[in-house]
């Protein structure tokens, strides 16, 4: 959308250096052309059920049920049926809250603040972001809604919902933990109309191509969820708008969801949680953990459909990247945090720290560590970036030691606070530890879903990156 | 009744012509048919589960009734009951009504008031009108009322498998009576001791009509000195009663008179008299401990000394040989390895405060150390001054000679009168053996337990919450026993049980104590009412009686006493104690005790081997310190928070136990501890199984200690439900503790307790000044400010609006500021506020899985902290924080919900159910917790207590049992012990101490009532007391209102001592604390310039060491 060049002419000095030309990388290798693009991503939705895909339904399936079945227990039962105990009243449950809510940060980040960078190598990613955002954003409600000791009125309106009732008793807006209704539940919505609104215009396509194919059910459907689509230039022009509001909607929520998640800490006086660095930190380490469920994600599925073309290397390397920086960033909270934990001169707050690093739970720091501070450094080196199965280990790797950023912080902190004599040590029950690992499988679930049903890449938006989009484009130089 | 119809088939005779027959069930006339013409309704119709319509809309009504009266919590009346034609004289509904009672405990009895709601005790509080205990109670007073109403008491009498009936009981005593009429031969009966005047009489009575009968005592523990001591010593029998508050140094001789000795609640009263200190020139008692296990008296010490029980006749020697000035007993010291240094200043100390010094040595110590003891106290003058001597009774047969005459064939017929010898005889006595060869046994029992088994008939026992009797107190004055309600279950009172036996002609029990009443007094009836009244009967206090001690007469005792013999880890010497909460077993099926912890170990559910760091580690159990040490090494080897004992065998003169073993700072090197009590095996869901029986291992001989026992490690591990992980206060100012004397001392630097490391910068606890800026004043300013220290000024800034103790104006302007002020100083950890709140809380017990997982519920707990002076700023690595404290000074502290002005708890909650009310207190609204659990979290003292689970209708071995667990309700019998002023929390709930905020209110409302058109609502001070205040046997708790500036509240909180815990988070507690103060002897070898805990503290902030060294400790 660049003013066309040909209008100025060029500063006479760049004749006289002649800059050398430096190739933009393409975003969509081999030429593909327009109809490929429609074919290569349609195809994935139109096609036979791959047998694969059962399978791994089935398998996600049966995963999931470990968290219906550990919610139905622990609801029937009570809280105890997980590991908490006094000191440490959270643990997994909001260590897998903040884990799934961070992990969605990367999708909003795609989607949003890279569409208003304008940067284009974000679409062949951001659909499957985008879902990801969403999909972690319903494993991560699971947790602080189901860990509360009375989920029957944590529900109800005029708990934890503001709703006027008889008795006059709102909610206590000084709470982080009412902030975090607020904000996560608006940035699940806003999630689900970002992300829905870019897929209206392939809808519209689905919907066309059925229909051009004579499968009227199927037609129906897309056509109801394309909302009447029919990509006029006014309709364009709309949508284009209603994108371009909403990414600048949700892109103070990449910033805002995990500054208010981290002030459920911050805010909290115990020593290891009440330290300012937390709202940048929490958001670095968002970024990177998303990231790093990114690549867990795409690159598996570039490898399944044969999407090379679309996401290509040039793909993988920003993201590498992006890790690496935000893990760096993590790396230097950690370091951070010891600095003003001694500078502080705050002897309990010294201990946190140390007893973090040295402590019972050290075997977790150092995890994190490992994972956090240390993978993302492979990430320097180009023949790492290019090693796609490399890159991928790398990736679960941050994952892990996101999850473990978060038990360091919540449990190490919790279990050896101000009193000695209160001083404890959690472990999970086999039922938290069934009920996290059942929310992958929902996870799972719904993204196998996802891939079976929706188109995985904007096709619209993809199409805008290629050259044939732009016939003036190599003009420009 | 039901009617009948008749529908029978006309008679025969009258009818002509053909018969007809309505089927052929008729024709065959079945009784079924029969049956189905004399029914109203077919068949099934009338009856539903056996109660039938009539019957059904009988006990609706009933229920209707009984429900619309508030007595919905009762059990359903049987009979006795009658509509309140006219009101019960006082009833109220609503509110609880007191009447004096006493528990009696062995020759003891506790003044009590009783608590009733509707006729059903709820709550114990001391009799404030017995001044001696001032309205205090103890640990096991205060869980009785749970035993009232245990569903596992023994409901029935029993014959065999057969139930009697109570005149089938009665028939029975009248049988033996009649059986043994004559002279008695072949009867014996073995009871527990008592105290009662009434029982005695009724013995008296039983020798006098069989005079051959035999009357055999036995309590397991002792905790009088031997009747012989005083014999030897004085020629007479006669007991001691100390007078600690007169003492001003004291020398306890293996003696735990804060709870094994008869009177602790009395002793520790008067002990804090003299220990209590508000300005620096009050004086302070010095408490010198000789002693091999760690007591809560041996925590209290000055100087500790941490010797065998072996050696304490020794050590007795030794110090009678330089208080007296003389070597008679040098030969007596043989053996002893104890620093002469100690013995000679200790001695010069008494002999400095002759007269008003005390000397006691523990009930279980053999006759020639209470001699000794004697010798020391008549030479200090202390007889007559800190110790006065009453009559003691003379002792019944002893258990020993019954079993000698069951194995000489001479009983046919054998009475147990309580106790429960089958569990707590010596072992080599082989007491239930002897048992079931008795033909003809009776047990008189509270529970169908251990002896009861082997009984062939059992009789229930009432509670003495449902019995009339009487008793006398450690300083005899003679005290009603008063039932609170009519037996549940039809049991037997102990007096009407005697009473039927002696073949009195009106066995009634009230008669019987009115009668026994009569001989001590001559006031006739009202006289008698005035005693039930006052639960009391003034002036009838047992006589000093003057004695003197004669060197002569005690000479004897002293031939042929053992060397102190040499301890080593083959050659132990084993220590049994009396259970801090369990006694000697007796409780051991109460669930509040048995969650209880121990107050030194806080293990709770079990009891351990105690053993010595040292001994622990020559026993290779010593736990490895982690490579990377950051906090002080635990004192027991913990795998995830849970403690992994090692099980050992203690075997003792061929008799062999199995227990875990728990290390225990402060134990004599070479001496294990059993404590008694637990290891039933048939005491109930609750009490079987907890534990090891130390019984098993007791001899006759050697009831206290004994030496000669060996470890061996089954290799096995067992839990512990260790409630409190980490021993260390890690050098953090959470115990504030000085000197009372001495360089940096409390009376050179009164305001030490706000001047303690990060502590210092915390904002002083009212007014706005800092203490140094405080100390600086003239004093006609600080008395001021100390008078108004309910400055207008918070202490600090806050952006919130927060309470103002000035007065209107602000969102918090009640006429009361609740506050409460805890004095360490005198705490003596005794636990008695965990359970008292726990009775009056309605705070469920978890049972010890739940425990073990760190969920249990007191809402106050006892935090005990050693120090040993080592702990060293390194992190991790540092050789001082690898050490265990072999000799370590403990720092005790009540830790319960401090009421946070700027409470952390409050900001947190999203749905507001955790606030402030007007009037100070942070009040939970249990409606309106979802259970989110950030304000635990969040609080920094972790004193929130969270219902993981439906503590109150679950059994604590079906929490996990998912929707099959639940229980509809709790049993019935367990809801009557329910206060009704105080919601019973759901699962999902988080609760905590609400400063007993169901009192307050009654307080308001009534002074409301009183105030009428005055308007005057102000409570005065005193009327209100949290459950925790009202039992503190040491007064260390006080509560009362903030704005009233003389209130005892204030005063306490003005004083210099006073200080907040983490007071530096600006979150200004209600609760604040008095600063301990230890009250060394500079000469002494163990002196320490500072306490340990504050020299620990320096080291840990990195000051410069003080000339002051660690203690040393004494050698055992």
């Amino acid at each position: 959308m660049s003013a066309p060049a040909t209008d100025q002419t060029a500063p006479a000095i760049l004749a006289e250096v002649r800059p050398a030309v430096v190739p933009r990388r393409v975003l969509v290798e081999h030429h593909r052309d327009f109809h490929w693009i429609t074919e290569k991503i349609c195809g994935i939705v139109e096609g036979q059920t791959p047998l694969w895909w059962w399978y791994c339904l089935g398998v996600a399936a049966f995963v999931a049920s470990f968290t219906v079945a550990g919610l139905t227990y622990l609801v029937s039962t009570g809280v105890g049926v997980w590991g908490h105990a006094n000191p440490v009243n959270w643990a997994w449950d909001i260590v897998n809250f903040v884990f799934w809510i961070g992990i969605g940060h990367a999708g909003t980040l795609i989607s949003a603040i890279l569409c208003l960078l304008r940067q284009k190598w974000r679409t062949s990613i951001n659909r499957a972001a985008e879902a990801m955002t969403i999909f972690a954003v319903v494993c991560a409600a699971i947790f602080p809604v189901f860990h509360v000791g009375r989920i029957w009125f944590a529900v109800l309106p005029g708990y934890l919902f503001p709703f006027p009732n008889s008795n006059g008793i709102w909610q206590n807006f000084r709470s982080p933990l009412e902030w975090d209704v607020f904000a996560v539940s608006t940035y699940g919505t806003v999630s689900v109309l970002f992300w829905y609104i870019g897929l209206i215009p392939d809808l519209g396509t689905m919907r066309d191509r059925f229909t051009a194919a004579g499968n009227v059910l199927k037609a129906r459907i897309y056509g109801f969820f394309a909302m009447g689509w029919r990509g006029s230039n006014r309709a364009w022009s709309n949508y284009e708008m209603a994108y371009l509001i909403l990414a600048g909607i949700a892109t103070p929520l990449v910033l805002s969801v995990h500054t208010i998640v981290s002030f459920d800490f911050a805010v909290s006086l115990i020593p290891g949680w009440h330290t300012t660095i937390f709202p940048p930190y929490f958001v670095a380490g968002a970024i990177f953990s998303g990231f790093g469920m990114v690549m867990t994600l795409m690159l598996p599925l570039r490898a399944i459909y044969q999407l090379e073309d679309l996401i290509t290397q040039y793909h993988i390397d920003c993201m590498c990247k992006i890790t690496l920086a935000t893990g760096t960033m993590v790396g230097y909270a950690y370091a951070m945090e010891f600095f003003i934990a001694w500078y502080g001169a705050n002897p309990n707050e010294g201990f946190a720290f140390v007893n973090r690093a040295f402590g019972v739970y050290a075997w977790a720091y150092w995890i994190m560590i490992t994972c956090n501070v240390v993978t993302p450094q492979f990430f320097w080196f180009k023949s790492v970036r290019e090693n796609t199965t490399l890159v991928w280990v790398l990736s679960i790797f941050v994952n892990v030691g996101m999850w473990f950023e978060r038990f360091v912080i919540i449990v190490t902190s919790l279990a050896r606070d101000f009193l000695p004599s209160s001083w404890g040590y959690y472990s999970p029950s086999i039922v938290e530890i069934f009920t996290f690992f059942g929310t992958f499988g929902v996870f799972s679930f719904l993204f196998l879903l996802f891939i079976r049903f929706v188109p995985i890449m904007p096709m619209s938006e993809v199409k805008a990156v290629i050259p044939q989009a732009d016939p003036h484009g190599a003009d420009h130089h | 009744m039901k009617r009948k119809f008749d529908h029978s088939a006309p008679a025969s005779s009258g009818l002509t012509g053909p018969k007809y027959w309505r089927s052929l069930d008729e024709l065959a006339d079945t009784p079924g048919f029969r049956e189905h013409l004399a029914r109203e309704f077919p068949e099934g119709a009338s009856s539903m589960e056996g109660v039938d319509r009539r019957q059904f809309l009988r006990l609706m009504a009933a229920s209707f009734a009984l429900g619309g009266l508030g007595l919905a919590g009762c059990r359903r009346p049987e009979a006795h009951i009658l509509p309140y034609g006219k009101s019960v004289e006082y009833t109220i509904p609503g509110l609880p009504l007191y009447f004096a009672t006493a528990m009696p405990l062995r020759k003891h009895a506790l003044p009590l008031l009783a608590e009733t709601h509707q006729g059903r005790p709820t709550k114990i509080e001391g009799n404030p009108s017995y001044l001696p205990h001032g309205g205090a109670t103890t640990l096991l007073a205060q869980a009785s009322v749970l035993d009232l109403y245990d569903p596992e008491r023994a409901t029935v009498h029993t014959k065999g498998d057969a139930a009697l009936n109570l005149g089938q009981v009665n028939d029975l005593l009248a049988g033996i009576n009649k059986a043994h009429a004559g002279n008695g031969e072949g009867l014996a009966f073995l009871a527990d001791e008592s105290a009662s005047p009434t029982r005695a009489r009724l013995v008296a009575k039983l020798k006098q009509v069989y005079p051959r009968a035999i009357w055999a005592e036995y309590e397991p523990v002792q905790d009088e000195p031997p009747a012989a001591a005083a014999e030897a010593s004085f020629g007479r029998s006669v007991k001691p009663v100390y007078r600690f508050a007169k003492a001003r140094r004291i020398v306890s001789l293996d003696a735990d008179f804060f709870h094994a000795e008869a009177g602790a609640l009395y002793y520790a009263r008067e002990f804090a008299k003299g220990r209590r200190v508000t300005k620096p020139e009050d004086p302070m008692n010095r408490l010198y401990v000789a002693e091999s296990g760690f007591s809560l008296t041996g925590s209290m010490a000055d100087h500790r000394l941490r010797v065998a029980s072996s050696h304490i006749l020794a050590l007795a020697a030794a110090l009678a040989n330089k208080v007296l000035a003389t070597d008679t007993y040098t030969p007596l010291t043989q053996g002893l390895e104890v620093s002469a240094q100690w013995i000679e200043q200790c001695a010069a100390d008494l002999l400095q405060h002759a007269g008003t010094s005390l000397v006691l040595a523990g009930a279980h110590q053999p006759v020639p150390v209470h001699v000794l003891v004697n010798a020391i106290n008549a030479k200090l003058g202390n007889i007559g001054s800190t110790v006065d001597f009453v009559a003691a009774e003379a002792a019944a047969t002893s258990l020993a000679a019954l079993a000698a005459a069951i194995q000489a064939g001479a009983v046919r017929t054998l009475v147990l009168v309580n106790g429960n010898p089958a569990y707590n005889a010596p072992a080599d006595l082989d007491f239930a053996a002897r048992i079931k060869s008795v033909p003809e046994v009776v047990r008189f029992g509270y529970y169908a337990d251990e002896t009861s088994a082997l009984a062939g008939t059992h009789l229930a026992a009432t509670h003495y919450l449902e019995s009339w009797g009487d008793g006398r107190t450690v300083d005899g004055t003679i005290v009603p026993v008063q039932p609170m309600i009519l037996p549940l279950f039809n049991g037997l009172s102990e007096v009407e049980l005697l009473a039927r036996l002696a073949g009195e002609p009106n066995p009634d029990a009230y008669a019987q104590v009115n009668t026994t009443f009569g001989e001590h007094s001559d006031g006739g009836k009202k006289a008698f009412e005035k005693f039930l009244h006052d639960g009391q009967l003034e002036g009838s206090a047992y006589p000093v009686v003057a004695v003197d001690f004669d060197p002569a007469r005690s000479a004897a005792v002293f031939a042929n006493n053992p060397a102190a013999p040499a301890l080593s880890k083959d050659n132990l010497e084993v220590r049994f104690t009396v259970d801090h909460k369990m006694d000697d077993g007796r409780f051991a099926n109460n669930g509040w005790l048995q969650e209880c912890p121990d107050p030194m170990t806080k293990i709770s559910w079990d009891n351990a081997i105690l053993v010595s760091p040292r001994l622990g580690k020559e026993l290779g159990i010593a736990p490895a310190g982690s490579l990377l040490q950051v906090a002080r090494k635990e004192e027991a080897d913990f795998y995830q928070g849970k403690e992994m004992a090692h099980v050992f065998d203690v075997t003792i003169n061929g008799r062999t136990v199995r227990g875990p073993v728990h290390i225990q700072p402060g134990l004599a090197n070479y001496t294990i501890v059993l404590p008694l009590g637990y290891g039933r095996t048939a005491a109930g869901h609750i009490g079987t199984g907890a534990g090891f029986s130390a019984y098993t291992v007791r001899t006759g001989e050697a009831p206290a200690f004994a030496t000669g026992a060996t470890l061996r490690n089954t290799g096995e591990r067992m839990q512990l439900a260790n409630t409190q992980e980490h021993w260390s206060m890690e050098g953090r100012e959470i115990v504030r503790e000085a000197n009372y004397d001495g360089k940096d001392g409390y009376r050179e630097n009164p305001t030490f307790a706000n001047a303690i490391g990060i502590e210092a910068e915390a904002p002083p606890v009212y007014g706005d000044l800092k203490p140094e800026e405080f100390d600086r004043l003239p004093p006609e300013q600080k008395a001021k400010i100390t008078a108004f220290r309910a400055s207008t000024t918070p202490r600090g800034n806050s952006l919130y609006e927060t309470p103002d103790l000035s007065g209107p104006g602000s969102k918090f302007d009640g006429v009361h500021q609740w506050g409460m002020s805890i004095d360490l100083n005198t705490c003596i950890g005794c636990n008695a506020c965990i359970i008292a709140c726990q009775a009056e809380n309605n705070i469920p017990i978890v049972g010890k899985d739940q425990v073990l997982r760190g969920r249990e519920m007191q809402w106050i707990r006892l935090d005990r902290y050693y120090s040993d002076g080592l702990a060293d700023p390194e992190a991790f690595g540092a050789e001082g924080n690898k050490i265990l404290p072999e000799d370590p000074q403990v720092s005790m502290q009540p830790m319960t919900c401090q009421h946070c002005e700027l409470a952390p708890c409050e900001t947190v909650c999203p749905v507001n159910a955790t606030v402030h009310d007007d009037e100070g207190i942070n009040v939970m609204a249990y409606n309106r917790c979802i259970g989110t659990r950030y304000c635990a979290n969040n609080c920094p003292y972790k004193v929130r207590r969270f219902n993981f689970f439906d503590f109150n209708k679950r059994a604590t071995d079906a929490l996990y049992m998912g929707p099959l667990g639940h229980q509809s309700d709790m049993p019935e019998l367990l809801k009557m012990v329910r206060n009704p002023d105080v919601t019973v929390r759901m699962r999902g709930v988080m609760e905590k101490c609400t400063y007993c905020v169901q009192r307050i209110q009654q307080a308001k409302i009534a002074q409301k009532r009183l105030a009428g058109a005055s308007g005057n609502v102000e409570i005065p001070d005193g009327t209100i007391k949290t459950a925790c205040q009202q039992v503190c046997p040491v007064e260390a708790i006080v509560f009362g209102n903030l704005r009233d500036e003389q209130s005892a509240v204030s005063l306490a909180k003005t004083q210099d001592r006073t200080y907040a815990v983490l007071g530096y988070l600006n979150i200004r507690p209600r609760t604040s604390y008095l600063g301990k103060l230890r009250n060394p002897n500079p000469l002494m070898p163990d002196y320490s310039t500072l306490p340990l805990s504050r020299i620990e503290n320096k080291r840990k902030s990195g000051e410069k060491e003080t000339e002051a060294a660690p203690a040393a400790g004494g050698k055992a």
